[in-house]
């Protein structure tokens, strides 16, 4: 060959050495780039009014006579919106106007009574407003516009009528003449669908400000509170704003298409010309008056406990679950991973039985965490009794056991024999010299390991998905008892899964979701740091430096 | 034959090697009295597996004395040294022969406490190994072993095994930086004081020289030349004018058998055998 097209060879291959790296830059790229910046948004973010108000509530930060100030500077952007949609609510849930109707009939009772009327005088009175009400509760009743204003008309032929003068019948005419109005604006055969879609707009409303006035403080705690969020302020708002709806398509073909269309969409927008039209618009353009976003940093993300589903609050038990589990796990795998490392090289020597063990531990480490997941739930989870903190790590330092057996049994083999002899000489046994020769020698290798399986530990999923994790559990609080250990726990990854797979949620709470794997990207970036740390101290200290 | 009177009866067993076989028995001028006697081999071999790493060797080494073991590579010179204490134990599938004695003790015998044996007979290798912890630590693993734990003492052992490794002057300021950080002379002696530090009866040393410089060899040897009449040492080299300078006797190896043993003076200038004056003369090798 000549030396020509070895040069070649040779620029070719550094070629593709280095476009190879630069593809996995690339790729890492890729992969943490968006993780970060979406995780990011957990933490820095413009929180709003609806924040404050939570963490008030929740936590009991922040300065509440700045936020009483808010709270009156929002409410009087919000209030004409919500007058609105109360009003427009009555003419659609009749239910409000006919509870009124009956209650204006009840009053008429009483006061009749305490007016000194003859029995007969009584008796017409109250069969006149009694027939005022069914008249009215008729008009209520009809499908048909020209029905029901017969109906009030009826209702309205005692408007002028001396007897009803200042009494409760009177009533009966504003609401007579409030749903006059309601039908000019209105198509009663669609009142239906006006119900449903309210509804929608309801739910967004709350979603966006909380609950509605008049509405008792909801069980729930993320149910107390508006949208926290800017980000999450804005999707709501979309879903107000629009409606999707299937429509047929330009190909003419006869086939659907999707379409958002503006509620107050002047041709196709089911609330156009109604009383609810301009709310659209006046959420569209007060919303930032109404929710004053701002810029923060929320730093105790990482430290604030959350509430159910991961609605506000931070990730901190889920840290500390993670923690614990990681470093638990290590603790069971690292002794006994070096151990079996130090019995494979030094004393086991070279026969069937140890290549026959060594091969299944090269095998363990290619199974699927799932099977793991399994066999700590058949196993471990049987003999401690329930899921727990203890059978989770337990899982997870077998998962991790293979990986340390294999960088220890590396890391010992390479310690150079004239260490060994050197202590040998000195008349060390074996198990000293292990000890304080061999095992620190090999101790930036054995690191390498714990690295490697540290980070996969603190990220699985599926061994602890049945072992002892949970979405919503107790903190352990490290107690002496060790109780915490047989508790389950929450973890980073475990958190994650839940809110993807909960269909609900990861909608609502996306920055959560990412925010989780931000988190375990940090800690397991954290952890790993500071095994490199030791190690390279440890190698210096090796070196002699 | 008064030193190890116990052995008789098991010389007889394995082989019938009679101690002190006329083959090997000394000239007169060299003849080692029978109470210095420190190390005594007869008729010892030792395979590695089927592999024969020496055979047949049967030599006396007076304590106090310096002997050099010459001889090509791969005659075998590290195989004996390292059966002196059983270094050659690490290795798998060893097996030794005959008879070898440290001080009237068996050292291939079963009862043989490794411990006991391997800190009276220290050994110094080819390349300098230090352990990756400080000087300090270095000198007082041996002495801690042996369960010493007293600061003061610790401090006084540390001090008289460099003094009498001619190191102290140089690194007394430093006890406690890594012993990586010295040159590999220094390395060579600190191993030395090291062994010192268990206060050894015998010390072997295999090539301790290779890896140095004439100037931290001449070191070497003057601290060889101040041990001796203290310390029994065995050194291997491949420095004829080495071996001729420090030892009192010298011992020629060659193909796994000892070919020669007499006084240092005699075996250079008029060796009896043929091979030994190739050897020296450098028509061998
Ligand atoms: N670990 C071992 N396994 C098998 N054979 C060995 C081993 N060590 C040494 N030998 C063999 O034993 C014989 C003697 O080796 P030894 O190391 O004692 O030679 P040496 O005289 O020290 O040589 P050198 O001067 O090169 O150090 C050689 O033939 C060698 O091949
Ligand atoms: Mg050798």
């Amino acid at each position: 060959m000549s030396v020509r097209i070895r040069q070649v060879w040779d620029r070719l291959f550094t070629v593709l050495c280095s476009g190879s790296v630069g593809l996995l830059i690339a790729v890492l790229l890729l992969f943490l780039v968006p993780m970060i910046v979406k995780g990011g948004k957990a933490v820095f973010f413009r929180q709003t009014v609806e924040f404050r108000k939570m963490q008030r509530d929740l936590f009991g930060r922040g300065d509440l006579d700045s936020l009483h100030e808010a709270i009156a500077r929002t409410g009087q952007a919000r209030q004409e919106v919500l007058a609105r949609i109360e009003q427009f609510g009555r003419g659609i849930d009749t239910k409000l106007l006919s509870d009124e109707a009956k209650d204006a009939y009840r009053k008429y009772g009483l006061e009749l009574r305490y007016r000194e009327v003859s029995r007969e005088e009584y008796s017409r009175l109250r069969a006149a407003a009694k027939d005022i009400r069914d008249n009215f509760l008729a008009a209520l009743d009809s499908t048909e516009e020209a029905a029901a204003n017969r109906f009030l008309d009826q209702v309205d032929l005692h408007r002028d009528s001396p007897e009803f003068q200042a009494t409760a019948v009177e009533t009966f005419f504003t609401l007579s003449k409030q749903y006059r109005r309601i039908l000019d604006e209105m198509d009663l055969a669609h009142r239906e669908e006006y119900a449903a879609e309210l509804d929608i707009v309801k739910t967004e409303l709350r979603n966006l400000l909380g609950p509605l006035p008049g509405e008792s403080t909801p069980p729930l705690p993320q149910d107390r509170f508006g949208a926290t969020r800017w980000d999450v302020a804005k999707k709501h708002l979309h879903y107000l704003l629009y409606q999707t709806k299937w429509v047929p398509g330009d190909s003419g073909d006869g086939r659907l298409v999707k379409k958002e269309i503006r509620r107050d969409d002047p041709e196709a927008g089911l609330f156009a010309g109604t009383e609810l039209a301009p709310l659209f618009s006046m959420m569209e353009k007060n919303l930032e008056r109404m929710l004053e976003p701002e810029w923060t940093v929320y730093g105790r993300y990482f430290l604030d406990d959350s509430t159910s589903g991961h609605y506000f609050g931070g990730v901190g038990p889920e840290i500390l679950g993670t923690l614990v589990l990681t470093v638990l796990s290590m603790c069971f795998a690292v002794p006994l991973g070096v151990l079996s490392a130090a019995y494979l090289v030094e004393y086991a020597g070279d026969n069937i039985a140890v290549r026959v063990i060594r091969t299944c531990i090269n095998t363990l480490a290619g199974v699927p965490s799932i099977v793991y997941g399994l066999f700590g739930l058949a196993f471990f989870v049987l003999i401690v009794g329930r899921p727990c903190i203890l059978s989770a790590s337990l899982t997870l330092a077998l998962l991790a056991l293979p990986v340390i057996i294999r960088a220890s049994e590396e890391a010992i083999r390479a310690v150079p024999q004239s260490y060994k002899e050197a202590s040998m000489a000195l008349g060390s046994g074996k198990f000293r010299t292990f000890l304080t020769v061999t095992l620190p020698a090999a101790g930036p290798g054995i690191l390498t390991g714990l690295i490697l399986s540290l980070s996969r530990a603190a990220g699985e999923t599926a061994p602890i998905l049945f072992a002892g994790a949970v979405a919503l559990g107790p903190i352990p609080d490290l107690g002496l008892k060790f109780r915490w250990l047989f508790q389950p726990t929450r973890a980073l990854s475990y958190g994650c899964y839940d809110i993807t797979v909960g269909d609900r949620l990861a909608m609502r709470v996306p920055h959560n979701q990412f925010g989780m794997v931000f988190t375990l990207i940090l800690l397991v970036l954290c952890l790993n740091i500071a095994a490199i740390l030791i190690r390279s101290r440890m190698s210096k200290k090796l070196q002699g430096m | 034959m008064d030193a190890i009177p116990k052995r008789s009866n098991a010389t007889e067993r394995r082989g019938g090697v009679q101690i002190g076989s006329p083959k090997s028995r000394p000239h007169t001028e060299s003849a080692i009295r029978p109470e210095k006697v420190i190390i005594r081999a007869s008729g010892f071999s030792l395979f590695y597996g089927e592999k024969m790493g020496v055979s047949d060797i049967t030599m006396e080494i007076e304590a106090g004395s310096v002997t050099a073991i010459i001889g090509p590579s791969g005659c075998g010179k590290s195989t004996f040294l390292r059966s002196i204490n059983r270094m050659n134990d690490l290795i798998p599938r060893t097996r030794a022969e005959g008879l070898l004695a440290v001080g009237g003790q068996d050292v291939y015998d079963k009862r043989t406490n490794l411990v006991n044996l391997r800190r009276q007979v220290g050994m110094v290798f080819q390349r300098p190994n230090p352990f990756a912890k400080s000087i300090y630590d270095n000198i007082s693993y041996g002495p801690r072993l042996q369960g010493i734990r007293s600061r003061t003492k610790l401090n006084a052992i540390v001090q008289q095994c460099l003094e009498d490794a001619a190191l102290w002057e140089e690194v007394k300021e430093d006890l406690h930086k890594s012993a990586l950080a010295l040159s590999g002379g220094q390395q060579q002696r600190l191993c030395i004081a090291r062994t010192l530090a268990n206060k050894p009866k015998v010390i072997l040393m295999d090539e301790p020289c290779s890896a140095l410089d004439p100037l931290a060899t001449a070191r070497i040897e003057d601290l060889i030349a101040a041990l001796k009449g203290t310390y029994t040492i065995v050194i291997v080299t491949h420095n004829m004018q080495q071996a001729a300078r420090v030892s009192d006797r010298t011992a020629f190896f060659c193909l796994g058998k000892l070919i020669e043993y007499d006084l240092t003076d005699k075996l250079f200038t008029n060796p009896s055998e043929k091979s030994t004056e190739d050897y020296i003369t450098g028509r061998f090798g």
